[in-house]
């Protein structure tokens, strides 16, 4: 992009789009998605390979479950969902709902979840029938764009407005401002960093954005020690830890400490000793801006370890720090999208929870924690004193929040983190999120007000309780 | 309402399972006079309580004030009272633990 006029024709194609698209029935606009369902799903592995190769980060085979995610899962969940037209009607209360597109939605999409949150993104802007337009992150133009592609060939296949789906291959911070600005924008759609969320929530335009994360996990001492450990491990290593729902750091009673070390210890995972917690930590964290370093984000553990300087058994798969405290004294307590975790060892119940609740605050409120119980009441417990818009239990955190993969959390790549993260809602985004509800309210008289005698309201010696007799009263 | 044991430089104040409003009442100057003016070291015992109140949370800081804040550690808090010192950004003054 070069200039305003550039960022106007973008934006006057897709308010035509959108003016087309409010056009649609709810079978065409079914049609066209399902139509980018099916292109997307059958490009997944070229797309994951595209982003492994263009950003450097993750695991091939975890990316093509991430676009697996975004396609079959994020279809089959929204497929059947009314969001055109009259979405409900409801003669009792008069209420009649009709669902209204927004309009143009600008999609920011992150590094670490290219084609995924594209493709995700996409199909529930289509499914409301807004039209969208992605600003990939800089370091995953290429496979970003290609996953737009993908699915904008499908949706003109369908007979889709054209410019429903636009893309910026190159945008400056600046343009990008100017972007979400836009008197016309309706909708942001951010996911990347603090930064570019908060640029997005300012801009004047309404924003859906995410949080950052700082998992907790607690390994509560009735768990089944043996499962919550593989669970751990196959959520920390998914794509190289680079979900954000991730697990950041294991906080376990001093009773069980022992066998979930071991556990870890079979399955791959490495105790660090001080010396290496430091060296580790002074490549996985940059001190200077207090956040991840990039460099480390989505690589393993055995690059992780070179860089560091440090030697790891060849069978190492995942860093793991013991700690003693969280904050700044301790990189390893912030949120690390690697497969390096923190480990910690609590006096009791209580002392785990006080400590959960620390990490939970220390960057990662109002998204995700995690627990391993098979006690419902230190389960709700638990749950009570956490800041998270998602308490996942027994299973991998980074499967369990994005949903529909082991629970029925809506299937999403953007995760709200209500007021905790500075967002909107606490929900896992999705289609309904893309929608204006308007409501016919037909007539539907209060009858207790209808028949109390106002008079009574501008008569001091009526106090609230004696008001509330004559409102009530069933003559 | 409270009670106090000391052990040595360090005075321990153990409170009561509710901190309401009613029952932190006259606590201010009641613990205030319990503290004197050479309290060296002070603990307030949380084991127990399930509800502070705001005038408790004014107490702390009170209680910080006159002795400084490193001089006060606030331990055995329960979650949903560790919960609400959080919240109110109070572990960031005060030792919580």
């Amino acid at each position: 992009m070069t200039d305003d006029s550039i960022i106007q024709t973008i934006m006057d194609n897709a308010v035509n789009a959108g003016a087309i698209f409010g056009q649609l029935d709810q079978e065409q606009t079914d049609r066209i998605v399902k139509a980018v369902y099916t292109a997307g799903f059958n490009n997944r592995i070229k797309l994951a390979q595209m982003a492994v190769d263009e950003t450097k980060m993750g695991r091939f085979e975890d990316k093509v479950i991430k676009n697996v995610l975004a396609t079959q899962l994020v279809y089959d969940d929204i497929k059947n969902v009314k969001t055109v037209g009259i979405i409900s009607d409801d003669e009792v209360s008069g209420i009649t709902e009709i669902a209204q597109p927004l309009g143009p939605i600008f999609a920011i999409t992150p590094v670490t979840n290219p084609t995924s949150t594209v493709i995700f993104k996409i199909l529930i802007a289509l499914k409301t029938r807004n039209p969208i337009i992605i600003r990939p992150h800089s370091n995953a133009v290429n496979c970003s764009v290609e996953a737009a592609k993908i699915c904008y060939e499908a949706a003109l296949s369908e007979d889709a407005p054209e410019n429903c789906i636009q893309w910026i291959p190159s945008c400056t911070r600046e343009e990008t401002q100017k972007m979400m600005a836009h008197k016309d924008m309706a909708l942001i759609l951010a996911t990347g960093g603090g930064g570019l969320v908060n640029a997005a929530y300012s801009s004047g335009t309404p924003a859906l954005g995410v949080g950052a994360g700082n998992v907790p996990v607690f390994i509560e001492k009735s768990a089944d020690v043996k499962y919550a450990v593989s669970q751990i491990m196959s959520s920390k290593l998914f794509d190289n830890g680079t979900v954000c729902a991730s697990e950041q750091a294991i906080i376990v009673e001093k009773d069980i400490a022992q066998s979930v070390k071991d556990e870890l210890v079979n399955l791959g995972g490495y105790f660090m000793n001080p010396e290496e917690t430091a060296k580790v930590s002074a490549v996985v964290f940059d001190s200077a801006k207090k956040v991840m370093s990039t460099v480390t984000m989505g690589k393993s553990a055995k690059f992780i370890a070179e860089l560091a300087g440090i030697t790891i058994p060849k069978e190492a798969v995942l860093l793991i720090a013991p700690l003693d405290g969280v904050g700044e004294k301790y990189p390893i307590s912030y949120e690390i999208l690697a497969p390096v975790i923190a480990f910690y060892v609590a006096e009791n119940y209580q002392a785990a929870v006080n400590l959960c609740i620390d990490l939970n605050y220390h960057g990662g409120a109002g998204h995700t924690a995690s627990i391993f119980s098979n006690d419902e009441k230190k389960i709700r417990e638990f749950s009570m004193v956490m800041n998270a818009g998602r308490i996942v239990v027994n299973m991998p955190s980074s499967q369990g929040a994005v949903g529909a993969i082991v629970n029925t959390l809506a299937a999403s790549l953007t995760l709200g983190c209500g007021s905790g993260g500075k967002n909107i809602t606490t929900d896992n985004v999705t289609a309904k999120h893309l929608l204006n509800i308007q409501r016919i309210a037909r007539k539907r008289v209060n009858q207790k007000f209808d028949k109390i005698d106002k008079s009574l309201y501008l008569n001091e010696a009526y106090n609230s309780e004696m008001i509330e007799k004559e409102y009530n009263k069933n003559y | 309402m409270f009670t106090l044991n000391i052990s040595g430089n360090k005075k321990i104040f153990t409170f009561s399972t509710k901190l309401d409003t009613a029952s932190c009442a006259n606590m201010d100057v009641e613990l205030m006079e319990a503290l004197g003016t050479d309290s060296e070291e002070v603990e307030f015992d949380m084991s127990g309580v399930d509800y502070i109140s705001s005038i408790f949370l004014r107490i702390c800081t009170m209680v910080a004030k006159r002795i400084g804040v490193n001089k006060l550690r606030v331990t055995n808090s329960a979650p949903g009272v560790k919960k609400v010192f959080k919240i109110a950004g109070f572990d960031e003054i005060l030792n919580v633990e």
